[in-house]
């Protein structure tokens, strides 16, 4: 039988840590009681114990991870077998007080300890997705199991019976709406495919709406030719793909020019404390990075310290080793403004949001032949140029809308301009 | 809760060793053994990271600080880097906050904060907390410029507290030139002895004392 160790209730303004150090690996032993992880919230190191003794199965979060509260830390094996009737649900000590249970209103952490009702696979999957408590679900399958379709006529019961546990479970609780976002609750239909998601998934889904809540976005969006970069491109492409061993993009021509525009412009560079804005004097931009476990934001340390060159290898560095899984926590923090390319076919632009606590994203759109006016000896000319949109996604709580353009506007410049030397 | 926190005064002791002393009390604590303390003491100087610290935040190599005497310590609290040394009272408090019906990591750090500000009061310097920058800072201080008077870095295990609070009562502030305290790019650090200015007693050190526990046993009964 194995015990899930989540992320306790460590305060009613506590809704997620960041796992700071992991204190046990897997494959160890540990004694009920013994510290497992360290957890950070501000200025508070917790040490979260094991809540009983065990083998380390698997540890679920990477140091400097942010986990929600409830989310699972990591998995101990206590070695007796599934569903055996000796087993002891995990039940903290009061010594293991971080699993203890909270006061009041917050739901008894050690529930989530406990070994879950039976059920099927899929049945679980089903019910995790829909935020249903199995508890609550009648069993009609072979050994007492609960089974999908259990949970499906559960689901389709709590619609009619409001307030039913699992439409309990869906909305938030009273008080806590203010910080957790609230799942509305689907019914499954036939056909539908159910993917549970990630921790990757859950952390991205979390901070994206974070960050739309306590951030009003606004967007802008700049043309730019790019017939300049094309040509400084064109003209080295070929000497740094033997020289680098992979081609040179666009995108670190923009992070180049964005980096440049930043140092003009510190207040995109900038995070928002509730009565203060903090300008910082480093520049680390994040970038971007789909893979296949889901998207990342590595972050490149004093970009605006690197030549372009420099930009080239440590994007790609940090790209191939963000899809091989092998970045450091440490490389994904720290970031004081971020760039994005989503690089597909028919992207025009599109407004991302803002990866807090940033004030600031740019977002690259597709770089596409347009006609466009030019003044050509005293006439104006349509002519055929490469140009791409780039929209810049800005937090107004700490900048307005005329330093945000006169930032794009720099960026235009320094990507129409071109001067860049390889 | 019962009986009183049992507030102890330590004098100047190595880094290494109240922190032996101190998971000492943590475990007799979470034994359910002995009451509730207050350590009450000051370092020579030492620099510490906590777990939220960025090396950056170290301004200067790990060698050079050797070379000067100033130990570093990395460390199981919450907070980034911070230096610690004579003239700063240091104060851990080993709480069982689940024994006193208090599981609230954020309400404690809000609670030292308070307790902070009471003492400064007390002495003579008013003191305020910025939202977002745990800690206290001293009051009117020009927007943009915020003067830190007491850091604040607290672990837990089981509950049960250790590190604290750290006051800038009469340090050399040049001590916190080796480091950005607290990752905190900006903040200036000032002491109760530079906000008084001409005005400071001769028994700074004592009185800063006697405000600190004061106002940590009213907002700890």
């Amino acid at each position: 039988m194995a015990t899930v160790v989540r992320l306790p209730e460590l305060g009613e303004s506590v809704v997620e840590g960041t796992v700071s150090r992991w204190l046990v690996k897997e494959g160890d032993r540990v004694e009920r009681d013994q510290p497992l992880v360290e957890v950070t919230t501000d200025k508070v190191d917790a040490e979260i114990p094991a809540p009983v003794a065990g083998v380390v199965e698997a540890l679920l979060a990477a140091e400097g991870e942010v986990v929600a509260v409830g989310a699972p830390l990591v998995r101990i094996a206590d070695g007796s077998p599934a569903g055996a009737g000796a087993a002891l649900p995990a039940k903290p000590t009061p010594a293991a007080a971080p699993a203890a249970p909270a006061p009041a209103a917050a739901p008894p952490p050690q529930a989530r300890v406990e070994e879950p009702p039976r059920a099927t696979p899929v049945a679980r999957r089903v019910a995790t997705q829909a935020q249903v408590d199995l508890a609550q679900v009648e069993a009609t399958g072979a050994g007492g199991k609960v089974t999908k379709r259990d949970v499906e006529a559960h689901l389709r019961g709590s619609r009619d019976a409001a307030p039913a546990p699992a439409a309990r479970a869906a909305v938030s609780v009273p008080g806590e709406s203010e910080r957790r976002p609230a799942y509305l609750q689907y019914a499954l239909q036939e056909g539908d495919r159910v993917i549970p998601m990630t921790p990757l998934r859950r952390l991205v889904a979390e901070h994206m709406v974070v960050s739309k809540r306590v951030s009003p976005h606004v967007g802008t969006v700049a043309e730019i030719d790019m017939a300049g970069v094309v040509k400084v491109r064109d003209a080295h492409k070929r000497a740094f793909e033997e020289a680098n061993g992979f081609g040179l993009s666009f995108l670190p021509f923009v992070v180049h020019a964005t980096v440049r525009a930043l140092r003009e412009f510190p207040r995109l560079n900038a995070s928002v404390l509730e009565d203060a804005i903090v300008e910082k004097r480093d520049i680390h931009v994040g970038i971007a990075v789909e893979t296949e476990k889901g998207l990342v934001v590595p972050v490149v340390r004093h970009a605006d310290r690197l030549s372009l060159a420099g930009l080239a290898q440590a994007v790609e560095d940090l790209a191939v080793r963000a899809r091989s899984k092998k970045l450091s926590p440490d490389e994904l923090k720290g970031g004081t403004f971020t760039v994005s390319n989503p690089g597909r076919y028919g992207n025009l632009y599109g407004f991302a949001i803002i990866n807090q606590p940033q004030v600031g994203i740019l977002r690259m759109g597709e770089l596409v032949k347009r006609p466009v006016v030019r003044t050509v000896g005293g006439e104006d000319a349509i002519v055929i140029r490469p140009i791409m949109h780039l929209a810049l996604s800005y937090d107004h709580r700490a900048v307005d809308g005329a330093p945000a353009n006169g930032f794009l506007h720099r960026v235009r410049e320094l990507l129409e301009e071109a001067e860049f030397d390889l | 809760m019962g009986e009183a926190v049992q507030v102890v005064e330590l004098g100047r002791v190595p880094y290494a060793d109240a922190m032996a002393r101190q998971l000492e009390l943590l475990e007799a604590r979470r034994r359910g053994e002995g009451a509730d303390v207050l350590l009450l003491l000051e370092h020579p100087a030492v620099v510490t990271l906590g777990r939220g610290s960025h090396e950056e935040n170290l301004r200067v190599s790990r060698d050079l600080l050797r070379a000067q005497g100033v130990e570093l310590f990395e460390v199981a609290r919450g907070g980034d880097v911070t230096w610690h040394g004579p003239g700063q009272l240091v104060g851990y408090p080993i709480l069982d906050l689940a024994a006193r019906g208090a599981r609230d990591l954020h309400a404690y750090l809000r609670r030292l904060e308070v307790l902070l500000c009471e003492a400064l009061d007390a002495l003579g310097v008013p003191a305020c907390t910025r939202s977002g920058m745990t800690g206290v800072f001293a009051a009117g201080a020009p927007e943009g410029r915020p003067r830190k008077i007491a850091s604040i870095g607290v672990g837990v295990r089981g509950w049960v507290t250790w590190h604290g609070f750290a006051l800038n009562v009469d340090c050399d502030l040049a001590g916190f030139d080796c480091i950005v305290p607290c990752g905190l790019a900006g903040v200036e650090m000032t002491s109760v002895a530079h906000e008084l200015g001409a005005s400071a007693p001769p028994d700074l050190g004592r009185r800063a004392r006697d405000a600190v526990r004061s106002a940590f046993l009213r907002n700890f009964p």
